[in-house]
């Protein structure tokens, strides 16, 4: 299981550093002691399920939204607690149904 | 289908991802899905955050009090959420910035959602600098202005250039390209995109 774990995060180049959580789950050592601990705090696995919607993502689509002034201004985080949340509203499959 | 806020967020998650490296930053999150709403409470979804930030630095000892002592009371139980609070807390005020990324938090059983927003305001009281990216239908948008009145709202619409590069990359894969001619295929493109423009 740790061998299977290490390949997915060998093959994320763009993200294969262990400060990144959505990464570091998949390819840090998790001993067998452990792993019951990790199942205990919680059954979800979204570093997963970020592997699986990332290869199926179109890429290009939704660069526009990394260059506004609001996601850069949220990012720096200039304006603390009070700028904290972004949040991008729209219907899921927006679309899908135009290009049908 | 890729013109959505999932794939939008997916992008936004490995963006932060490229800087975490240089600047310290830990980026941890999950996807909410209709399909996993039995399992996705704000208890487990809250201990999924925590199980990324342990996977990143090692399982702190307090953390291994905690299991233990669940696993010698009767029959075992699960975390409780005001345990993994405390101890999601103490973890993200450890690390310079948290980034915390949530998409479609509509897809969660609708009485979760103030659970989740109320759980999130309370790391940001503790941790100020957290950044939190949240992605949902329109409607969701009034519970987290609730929580957060200042939020930042960008609506994701179906953009000209996004989806001609999809209807782009579709007509490259087309099984017969030599009944494609490039006029044919600047047709496609134009009537899709003015189509689009009149929704």
């Amino acid at each position: 299981m740790a061998q299977i774990s290490l390949n997915i995060g060998d093959g994320n180049t763009s993200c294969g550093n262990i400060d990144n959580c959505f990464n570091s789950f998949n390819s840090f050592h998790i001993s067998d002691e452990d792993a019951p601990i990790m199942r205990w705090l919680s059954p979800l696995e979204p570093s997963n399920r970020h592997q699986g919607v990332r290869t199926e993502r179109f890429d290009g689509v939704g660069n526009w939204l990394l260059e506004t002034s609001e996601f850069r201004e949220w990012r720096c985080g200039e304006g603390g607690a009070d700028s904290a949340v972004l949040f991008c509203s729209g219907n899921p499959g927006v679309g899908k149904t135009y290009l049908r | 289908m890729p013109l959505t806020a999932r794939n939008i967020s997916s992008l936004v998650i490995d963006s932060l991802c490229d800087r975490a490296h240089e600047d310290n930053i830990a980026v941890i999150g999950l996807y909410c899905d209709f399909l996993s709403q039995q399992e996705q409470t704000t208890t487990n979804i809250m201990g999924a955050l925590l199980k990324q930030l342990v996977g990143r630095g090692g399982i702190p000892d307090h953390l291994r009090v905690a299991f233990k002592k669940a696993k010698e009371e009767f029959g075992g139980r699960g975390p409780r959420l005001v345990d993994l609070m405390g101890m999601l807390k103490i973890g993200i005020a450890a690390i310079p910035q948290v980034l915390i990324c949530l998409d479609a938090l509509d897809e969660c059983v609708p009485k979760r959602f103030s659970e989740i927003l109320e759980s999130l305001r309370d790391i940001l009281r503790e941790s100020p600098g957290t950044r939190i990216f949240l992605t949902g239908r329109p409607h969701v948008g009034e519970d987290v202005q609730r929580y957060f009145p200042k939020t930042v709202v960008i609506p994701i619409n179906p953009n000209p250039n996004d989806i001609r590069s999809y209807v782009e990359m579709r007509l490259d894969k087309d099984s017969e390209p030599e009944a494609m001619s490039n006029d044919l295929r600047a047709d496609i493109v134009r009537v899709i995109l003015e189509k689009i423009s009149n929704v």
